[in-house]
This record gives C-alpha cells, structure tokens and sequence, in this order.
C-alpha cells in the first residue's frame, strides 16, 4: 500500500488558496527577497494564493531569509530539503506542499517574470490542463544556454510528438489533477509536458512569456546534457507508448530479431547449396549469426513477459488513476 | 519505548572474540559516563557458543539481551533485527572484534549530543600491516572516485546512530557496512570522531580473496544504488551503446564492402560484429524494464527527504520519507 504518511500529499484542503505558486531555490539568497516581493505585486487582485518555496539544501542563508518572509506573511511557506537533490525532486517537494486548485511552476532567480501568472492562469480556466510558458527575447548566453536548448528542444518536440517550443521554461500553469497524475524523478523537469502528456493525456498549450536575465546569483547548468537527455527521451518514448503494454515492444523487437535469424540462416543454406559444402568458413560464420539472433529474439520475447510480470504486480499494488477525461456539454 | 540512553549493537558475524569481555570492556566507559545502557547480541548460528557464554552475566542481571536467528544471515539483517527490538534513544554499532578502544563510545555519543545523526568512529593514526594499510587506501580511493565518498574510514564498523535515522536508511544486502555513506545520501549529518586503534587490531588481519571479490561487488551495488536507481536506463543505456557501436560500425563497413565484391559470408568479423550488437541490444532493453520498474512505483515514494517547513498546515510538518 501506498505509505501516505511520510511525504506530504495532494490533498485538498478546507482553507486551502485557490492557487500556489511553487519555485525551488538552490543557492538564491539575493533573489528571495526580490522574488517574494514581485510574486505579492503580480497577486495583488488575487483573491486567494500561496508561494511555496523549496530550499533545495543552499549553501548559503537561502532558507533563512524564505523562512523570515514565510514569518512576516503566512501565505509564503518553506519548504527545505534535507540536501541537494536536484531541480526534479525540488519541484516535486514543491507541488506535493502545494495545497492550491492551480499550481503555478516557476524558477527561483527571478529570470521568469510573475505577473504572468495572471495569464497562464486565465488560459488554463480556457479549458487546459497544462499551460507552458515560451521565453520571448529570451535574455541568456547563446552558444552555451540558447543553442543546445535549440537542439534539445527540436529532439523532444520530434520524439514526444508534444508541441511545446520551449520545454525549459520553468513557467507554467497546472491544474492539479495533473500533478496528481505524474510523478517526477530522475531529470524528468525538462520534460514536464510531454511526461504530463504521456501519463496524464493532459490538453496542453502554450502562451509567450516575458524573460529577463538573471540579476542576482548565477545559472546552475552546464551545457553538456545532451547524452543524459537523449537516455531519458528513449525512457519518455517508452513510458508513453508501451507501459500498458510492454510484452508489445519487446514482441516487436523479438521479431525484427527473428527476421535477421532468418535472413542469416537463408543465406547460409543458399550458400552451402552454391557451393555443395559446409566446410567453407561460411559453415560457421553465417549460422553463427544466425543463432546470436535467434538468442536475441528469444531473450527479448522473454523479457517482454517480466515486463508484463511487473505490470501487473504494480498495478495490482496501486491502482493508476485514470487519465484526464472531460464531459463535453451539449 | 526508549527507556535506556544506549542501545549497544553487536552483530557477530567473523571471528569474534570473547563476547563476555568485549562487554566488560566496552560497558565500562559507558558506566562512567553515567549513561544507562543495555547491550543487544545478534549472532550468526554459528556463533552460538559464544552467546551461550553470555548468560553467567545475563544471570548476574548484566543489561544483556541476545537475539538468536534461526537463519545463516549476514551482518545487516542482524543490524535490523536488533534495532527493532533497540530500547535506547541513541543506537551504537560495534563489531564483535576489537576495532578501537572502547573510550571512543562516549565520544562519538557526546556527538550525537550536539547534534550529528551519524557519528563514525575514524581510526586515526591507522595502526596496521603494510598490506591491510595499502588494501584500505585502495578501497577508499575507490570509494572516493565512484560514489564521491568523503568518509575517511568507511571500514570502521563501531558507528552511533539515532534510531530513527536507522529506521529510515536503506539497509538490505549487505549495505549496513556503507552506513555513513547512506546517510550522507540522505541527507543527515555524519561527524567523524578520531578514535585510537585498540592494541588487539594492530595485530593486522588476513583475508582469503573471496573477501575481496565480495567488497568489489558490493562497492558496484552501491555505485548502482547512489547513481542509478533513480534512472537504470543511464547506465544499461551507457553500457549497451558502448557494446552496440562498434558492432554496428563493423557490420557497416563489412556491408559497404560487400557492396564492393568484397565477400562477407567468410569473415569472423561478421560473428563479431553481430554479437556486440545483439549484446548492447540486450542491455538495452534491461534498461528499459528497470525505467519501468521505476516508472510505476514513482506514485509510491518520493526521492527527497524533507529537513522541515515553515507555516505550513501542521499535519505535512513532519519529516518525509527518503527514497
């Protein structure tokens, strides 16, 4: 059984605020301030928000000066990790602290401009389920942070088939119903939309969004996470097309695998006929091939049926919710 | 119930010395520091004798208990059994051989005090063969370069902990010896006391080359654990490619030169070729069912450990689970 006690959970509360704004800081002790001021300017109409902001193990007073805004104003609340884990187990922290309706993600340094928060949020009442923000003008480095956010973004759009221009833009707007729906692990940040899509069959668009450069502090990224990306979209790809049926892909695979068996064994017999022998080197290097095929195929058919083994135990375990359905009003 | 300060665990798993005087060297520190103890023996069947030697003590009413397992288990299953039945509001590990003096207890207990979760026990100066010395800065170096290890003395088995920190700690196979590192992973705070060597260890000891065989492999578990539990596809991905590419390289140029008129139905190559692929396809799809195995129990826990939070509602004040 799911253990709900030991992290907080996505549970709907009586004095709940309608909406919470999440943003996980890493070392951004000159932002908070700034940040907090711009997010109570940008909801000043607002009837009812939360700032929820995660403190993803800073170095410096990060987390003190968030937990004396949260003091002086308790519609700001902290959230700190015990270290660093990372910008995807912030976030995470952040949404399942979250207690609003809409949950609003943005990053930490002030470089994504709050009073757009107002729009994404009057798109999302439009009838989506996920609203992503896309950088105009956006202020950053070109060959180090625009260029191979150029690329990335082209290899996820092709592979997750999710049209959304700009995946690493942290400003976007969620019902919560999708949140409850995908879990984020590993670097999934980068693909919010497409995992949202994936598992939650989320109806995502997008608006253009102000960027600034970052005023305070300085970028926490390194340019070389193309390999780390391109694994993680194969796991994307994955999740998305085969997890309620594994046994499919590795059948598929298993029988791409056979067919080379066969065109190696095929060839081997038309050999040895031409030649009327076995002995030639032919003798072993075609059914040789032959044979490390036929063990693949077999190995991935097999695999396939572990695949539906830990399916099904997982899902007996706890049971998925369903996607994202409407009822259209006739 | 916490109704003692300490818990001492002593799990006896190899060559254990006299466990009657290891307690009534270890319980004396413990005794002058004016803390109330009580000692948990958890031995391996094979080391029943050594328990039953206990009980002239028990009988004397010595703060004793012993856990007997009917099971041939290892040292981390023994941890767990008597930290579930540990009384004491701090839990100390000790091996039942003589690693360092017994004074270092309340030390590292006075660690807890001031706040550590994990307070280790670092032999420093290390006293000890020439061979022992060079096998320990082989495996810390090793430490150091896969895991980005910065515990000086990982082998060192005399450890205080909070039980609750213990409760939260992955311990299964045999991680309980990289205990300092799991809780750094985690997120707790671990102080390193330096403790002299009890004069018995500097006798030096000697290991069969399964010891070694098995400490490698358990250095790659926890490689794996620390890197890559939380993305399996990384590193089979990793390794697959590695094997895959030149298998796919050889097949091309062998195909490019069968294009040629060059045969290809005679060459080795060919065999090779096809094996590094189908190889690295393999490993692949592990990959892929790992990414799964992940996938579908992400709903159930979370990779993050929460130090707290501020104006919350009460209820999500608590600390969260690790993953």
């Amino acid at each position: 059984m799911p253990d709900q006690t030991r992290y907080p959970t996505l549970t709907h509360l009586e004095d709940a605020p309608a909406l919470s704004v999440v943003a996980p800081l890493y070392n951004e002790e000159e932002n908070v301030a700034p940040l907090v001021e711009a997010v109570r300017a940008a909801l000043a109409d607002h009837p009812s928000w939360e700032l929820v902001l995660v403190d993803d193990g800073s170095r410096d007073r990060t987390a003190e000066l968030v937990a004396a805004q949260a003091a002086a104003d308790p519609r700001v609340r902290l959230v700190q990790l015990a270290r660093n884990y990372g910008q995807t187990q912030a976030t995470q922290a952040g949404f399942d602290a979250a207690r609003g309706a809409v949950l609003v993600g943005m990053d930490g340094d002030l470089q994504n401009d709050p009073t757009e928060i107002p729009r994404l949020v009057a798109k999302l009442d439009e009838g989506y389920d996920l609203v992503a923000g896309y950088r105009l003008n956006r202020q950053d480095k070109l060959v180090s942070r625009k260029l191979p956010s150029w690329v990335a973004n082209r290899i996820i759009r092709a592979i997750t088939r999710v049209d959304v221009r700009d995946n690493g833009c942290s400003l976007k707007a969620y019902r919560r119903e999708t949140i409850q729906r995908m879990h984020l692990y590993s670097d999934m940040h980068r693909f919010l939309p497409a995992l949202a899509a994936a598992t939650a069959g989320a109806r995502i668009t997008e608006i253009p969004v102000r960027h600034h450069a970052r005023r305070f502090g300085k970028s926490k990224y390194g340019a070389s996470r193309i390999l780390k990306i391109l694994a993680d979209l194969l796991t994307l790809t994955w999740i998305a097309w085969f997890r309620e049926r594994p046994l499919r892909l590795f059948g598929l695979a298993g029988t791409i695998a056979s067919a080379f068996a066969a065109l190696f064994g095929a060839s081997w017999v038309f050999s040895a006929l031409v030649a009327q022998s076995l002995e030639r080197p032919w003798g072993y290097v075609l059914p040789g091939c032959a044979l490390l095929w036929l063990v693949l195929a077999f190995y991935l058919l097999m695999l396939g049926f572990i695949g539906e083994v830990v399916l099904r135990r997982a899902r007996e375990e706890s049971p998925e919710l369903l996607p994202l359905a409407f009822e259209r009003k006739s | 119930m916490r109704d003692v300060d300490v818990t001492v665990i002593v799990t006896v798993v190899e060559s254990p010395a006299s466990l009657v005087l290891l307690y009534e060297e270890f319980s004396k520190p413990l005794a002058a520091s004016g803390r109330s103890f009580e000692f948990i023996f958890a031995a391996h069947p094979l080391f029943r004798p050594l328990t039953d030697a206990l009980a002239p003590l028990v009988a004397k009413g010595a703060p004793i208990r012993v856990i007997d397992v009917g099971q041939s288990v290892g040292e981390t299953v023994l941890l767990r059994l008597a930290a579930g039945s540990a009384r004491g509001r701090a839990v100390v590990t000790l091996p039942a051989y003589r690693q360092v003096e017994a004074k270092t207890l309340p030390a590292l207990l006075a660690q807890l005090d001031g706040g550590a979760d994990v307070a280790v026990a670092w032999r420093s100066p290390r006293i000890d063969s020439f061979v022992n010395r060079a096998q320990n800065r082989i495996l810390h170096w090793t430490l150091g370069t896969l895991v980005r290890d910065r515990i000086h003395d990982v082998a060192c088995g005399v450890r205080a902990i909070r039980p609750e920190v213990l409760a939260e700690l992955p311990l299964y196979g045999d991680f309980a010896r990289f205990l300092p590192l799991l809780a750094l992973r985690d997120g707790w705070r671990v102080d390193e006391v330096a403790s002299a060597v009890h004069p018995d260890a500097m006798k030096g000891r000697l290991y069969g080359p399964g010891v070694y065989l098995r400490r490698l492999i358990d250095v790659l578990g926890l490689l794996f654990l620390l890197r890559f539990t939380e993305k399996p596809l990384r590193f089979f991905g990793l390794v697959g490619t590695f094997l895959a590419a030149p298998g796919g390289v050889i097949l091309f140029v062998v195909f490019l030169q069968r294009l040629g008129g060059q045969g290809a139905a005679d060459r080795p190559v060919v065999l090779l070729g096809v094996l590094l692929l189908v190889l690295g396809v393999q490993l692949i799809a592990l990959g892929l069912i790992g990414e799964m195995i992940v996938h579908l129990t992400a709903s159930r826990r979370r990779g993050y450990r929460l130090r707290g939070q501020k104006s919350g509602p009460e209820r999500t004040g608590a600390e969260s689970g690790s993953g």
